[in-house]
């Protein structure tokens, strides 16, 4: 399998802080990654230096091939990497539908001159791009709600948003910083087979960011563990979980002992 | 009436009466003479009107609030089937909480004016019938003030002949002004639980005939205003004496600005329309009706509506607060200028000799000189919006501030190119295929009425420029640069290109604008140029309602047109506008008539849902573009 995404000794510095420390992964086309970590691990930041929105003072990142250090955050997602974000940050006076236009909106291609004279050829695009945004909210959950500002949707809805404006772009890979977060059991459950769908249906390679032990186990084909910005695991659900140094980062290194010796009387 | 309404009713009373006292002391009753009373009594409606229809909302929400909290006073979750008790038992507050009528609410409001206008006037007509000379303080207490203010004749106040009637219709005339503000406030929303504000006679009268009717009246006063000033204008026609000129500027004022309500009030489809061409050919009327005050008015009206409508392009929609916006009408204004006259600049005099062409005609005429103009300021626009591309909110205000007055005072001290204080000169007129548009329209249209229709034609085409790319992926882009400047990068927007474009089209309409002015100056100077200009775009449009292009024609109608109908108090203008800013916060915080977009982000969610729906479709069809294109 190729490695759609590589990310090589990437190293990001605040201050004295290393957020993200000499950290290597690839990531397979047509996966579902997730990065696990305790709070302050660096995985928003790790995220952050894929999107463009840091720089990284050390390392690479390799994407489809070719390197997106020193891109900008426009140019990384033209080249097909879309993001949400863990703090939800819709733009929250538009409506549902304007919000995935905008998502679109690197893929519209028509001229300023065309908009002010309505040619045929803007209209059609137009059409075409609301159309396309109809069905990415549908293809979300969200049919229907169109019309809805987004920041009346209610939460769970808005990160279904987040999705469909991520989606809007058409990217290759998306990154998903904790989708799940703040959502009830039958939420959670929808967004899960959201990202199977995801892959499933659109071909989308997913690598996200998720708190809840029981979807990661559960949606996951590969694993990635940061602590102190450092990766410490990596591998199938499974593998992981059993990884000591795992449980001592979630845990504590005393806990950590107790679980091992239960799990042995076990 | 429980307590806390007729507090609130006296509270309102109150400060209608501030407002009014403001007007007494700055003359407006003796300035408008005879029907100054009933004047002042409908203004005051209409501040009752503006805070009653408030009031009828506001309660609803306060009350199904303080029954929820106020319960049993216990804080936390409510949970289960008591919280369901507790909700009907909000319910059913309601009824008698609203059994204050609006109506009552509405008179005690007006008696309270009109005692405190009464007992004020009284004072004043007093001490001057006893001799008191009151003017030495307050310059325009003068008897013939008070004596329209009290419906007599200045002699009268000076014998203090003024009969205790008078006092008394004083305060009928406000309580009635109290009235028919309920009674319209009850009329415009008809929520069933409106029907116990005033009672039963209203759930009739709220009912559809007085909505209808409303409507139709509404749809029609613009027309009916402008056959009244066409009429005025009429030779041998005299009314108003020496005031004519500056009434018939207030009703053109009133019927612009009435003009848009009525397209607010069209049912879409084909009424919008037909109304909307009709609004339109009325406005181009204009120019050929009105003498050459009104049209150098409106026209300045109409210059700062351009600007307004470019300003809102930086500010509005991409939400980048720009203050030194006056930079590129005085690029554009000087830009006509040197063209125009290129004799009044020594520079470019020498220049010319030097190269065998004589300065002493214009270089290029007015419409070859409008693309140069406009490709002036929008590298202006680009020059100024490089450096600032990362500053955000009053970094941004503070270096555009520094920026407008950069220009101004190149304009002053470059004294070898832009002649310094002594100005520019002669700058030539617009022609029309070399003629005057007064020898073509045989003196039908004055020099300013041109201007004033040159005005109108622009700012209909800038409206609907703005507006098309408002509703495109670039205006999508600069409001997601608006609510999230990283997220909106994030989401795939270029925003170098997206910040730069909405300086350089803000600074080309504004350029636009500029040439168009310095046209209607003929001579122009540094000083024309100062910040004020700035802070007069950036004002009509926060009084109009940013993002809104119907709103910000309204804000240059008051911002701009007013202050010259009230041209005696000129030296009041600044407080006008501080009162008139201020009344406005307070009334519509989001502007006279706010962009959907504003509304959605200020109104309760549940209202939002289903006023976006509405208001989205209404902004789609009409966007202001509806009436503009059609001329
Ligand atoms: N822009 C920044 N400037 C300075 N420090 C930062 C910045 N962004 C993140 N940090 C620091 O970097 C560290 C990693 O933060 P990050 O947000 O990446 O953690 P995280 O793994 O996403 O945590 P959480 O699970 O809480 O979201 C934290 O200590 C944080 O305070
Ligand atoms: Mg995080």
């Amino acid at each position: 399998m190729t490695a759609l995404l590589s990310i090589q000794h990437v190293t990001k510095v605040f201050g004295g802080l290393t957020a993200v420390d000499n950290v290597d992964l690839e990531i397979a086309e047509r996966s579902i990654t997730s990065l696990i970590g305790p709070n302050g691990a660096g995985k928003t930041t790790l995220f952050n230096c894929l999107t463009g929105l840091h720089r990284p003072e050390v390392g690479e990142i390799l994407f489809n091939g070719s390197s997106l250090i020193g891109l900008r955050p426009d140019e990384i997602t033209e080249r097909g990497v879309a993001r949400t974000y863990q703090n939800i940050r819709l733009f929250g006076r538009m409506t549902a539908l304007e919000n995935v236009l905008v998502g679109q909106h690197l893929r519209l291609q028509s001229s300023h001159w065309s908009a002010v004279l309505r040619t045929s050829r803007q209209q059609e695009e137009e059409r075409a791009a609301r159309e396309f945004g109809r069905e990415l909210l549908d293809f979300v959950g969200l049919r229907g709600r169109e019309e809805v500002v987004s920041t009346n949707l209610p939460y769970g809805d808005q990160r279904l948003l987040e999705v469909a404006r991520a989606l809007g772009s058409r990217p290759l890979l998306l990154l998903l910083d904790e989708p799940a977060a703040g959502m009830n059991p039958s939420e959670t459950e929808r967004m899960m087979d959201l990202v199977h769908r995801l892959r499933d249906e659109k071909g989308v390679t997913v690598f996200l960011i998720e708190h809840d032990m029981k979807v990661v186990m559960s949606i996951s084909e590969s694993v990635a563990v940061l602590d102190y910005g450092e990766k410490i695991a990596e591998g199938t659900p499974e593998e992981v979980r059993a990884n000591e140094r795992v449980i001592e980062a979630y845990l504590g290194p005393e806990v950590a002992v107790e679980e091992a010796a239960g799990n042995a009387v076990d | 009436m429980p307590l806390e309404s007729a507090t609130r009713a006296v509270r309102t009373g109150l400060i209608a009466f501030a407002f009014l006292s403001y007007l007494i002391l700055i003359g407006i009753p003796g300035r408008i003479g005879g029907p100054a009373l009933p004047v002042l009594a409908l203004i005051a409606a209409l501040f009752f009107w503006l805070i009653l229809r408030r009031e009828s909302i506001g309660q609803f929400r306060q009350v199904s609030g303080v029954g929820q909290d106020s319960s049993e006073g216990k804080p936390g979750w409510e949970i289960g089937p008591q919280a369901g008790a507790n909700g009907s038992r909000v319910r059913e507050l309601l009824p008698s909480r609203f059994g204050t009528p609006l109506v009552l609410k509405g008179l005690v409001s007006g008696v309270t004016t009109g005692l405190l206008v009464a007992i004020v006037s009284g004072i004043f007509a007093t001490a001057m019938g006893n001799g008191v000379a009151i003017q030495p303080v307050l310059d325009k207490i003068v008897p013939l003030n008070i004596a329209a203010l009290i419906g007599v004749s200045p002699g009268q106040i000076a014998q203090s002949d003024v009969s205790f009637i008078r006092f008394l219709v004083q305060v009928l005339l406000f309580a009635g002004a109290g009235i028919l503000a309920a009674l319209v406030a009850a009329a415009g929303r008809n929520e069933p639980a409106q029907n116990a504000l005033t009672g039963r006679l209203s759930a009739h009268l709220s009912g559809p005939t007085i909505r209808s009717g409303g409507r139709f009246a509404g749809i029609a006063l613009p027309f009916v205003l402008l056959v009244y000033i066409a009429w005025l204008g009429l030779p041998g026609v005299t009314a108003f004496g020496t005031n004519e000129g500056t009434v018939r500027l207030l009703l053109t004022l009133i019927a612009t600005g009435s003009g848009l309500f009525a397209l607010r009030l069209c049912r879409p489809g084909r009424e919008k329309l037909v109304v909307a061409v009709l609004l339109g050919l009325g406005v181009v009327t204009m120019p050929f009706i009105l003498d050459q005050f009104q049209n150098s008015v409106m026209g300045l009206v109409f210059i700062f509506v351009m600007m307004g409508l470019g300003l809102n392009i930086v500010v509005g929609y991409a939400g980048l607060l720009d203050l030194g916006y006056v930079a590129f009408f005085a690029i554009g204004a000087y830009t006509y200028a040197f063209l125009s006259a290129p004799f009044s600049s020594p520079y470019i005099s020498s220049l010319l000799i030097l190269l065998g062409i004589s300065p002493e005609s214009p270089l290029l005429g007015y419409w070859m000189a409008l693309p140069v103009a406009m490709l002036t300021a929008a590298v202006g626009g680009v020059l100024l919006g490089i450096p600032v591309l990362r500053l955000r909110g009053d970094y941004l205000a503070i270096v555009t501030l520094g920026f407008g007055e950069i220009i101004r005072l190149f304009m002053l001290n470059l004294g070898e190119l832009t002649n310094g204080p002594r100005g520019i000169l002669e700058i030539s007129q617009p022609a029309l295929f070399g003629l005057t548009p007064v020898d073509v329209t045989f003196g039908l249209l004055s020099s300013q009425g041109w201007i004033f229709l040159l005005a109108l034609v622009s700012s209909a085409l800038v409206a609907f420029i703005a507006n098309r790319l408002n509703g495109s992926r670039l205006g999508r882009a600069w409001f997601a640069m608006q609510e999230d400047e990283d997220v909106a990068e994030a989401t795939g927007v270029h925003l170098v290109r997206t910040k730069l474009l909405a300086f350089a089209i803000g600074a080309t309409f504004a350029g636009m604008a500029g040439q168009l002015y310095a046209a209607r100056q003929i001579n122009i100077f540094p000083e024309n140029f100062s910040l004020f200009v700035s802070i007069d775009a950036l004002a009509l449009i926060i009084v109009g309602g940013i993002g809104s292009p119907a709103g910000i024609v309204l804000g240059a109608l008051a911002l701009k047109g007013l202050p010259e109908v009230l041209r005696g108090v000129d030296e009041y203008r600044i407080v006008t506008f501080a009162a008139l800013l201020v009344i406005m916060m307070i009334v519509r915080p989001d502007g006279i008539l706010p962009s959907p977009r504003r509304r959605i982000q200020l109104a309760d969610p549940e209202e939002a849902v289903g006023d976006s729906d509405q208001e989205t479709g209404e902004a789609l069809a009409d966007g202001d573009g509806g009436k503009e294109e059609d001329q």
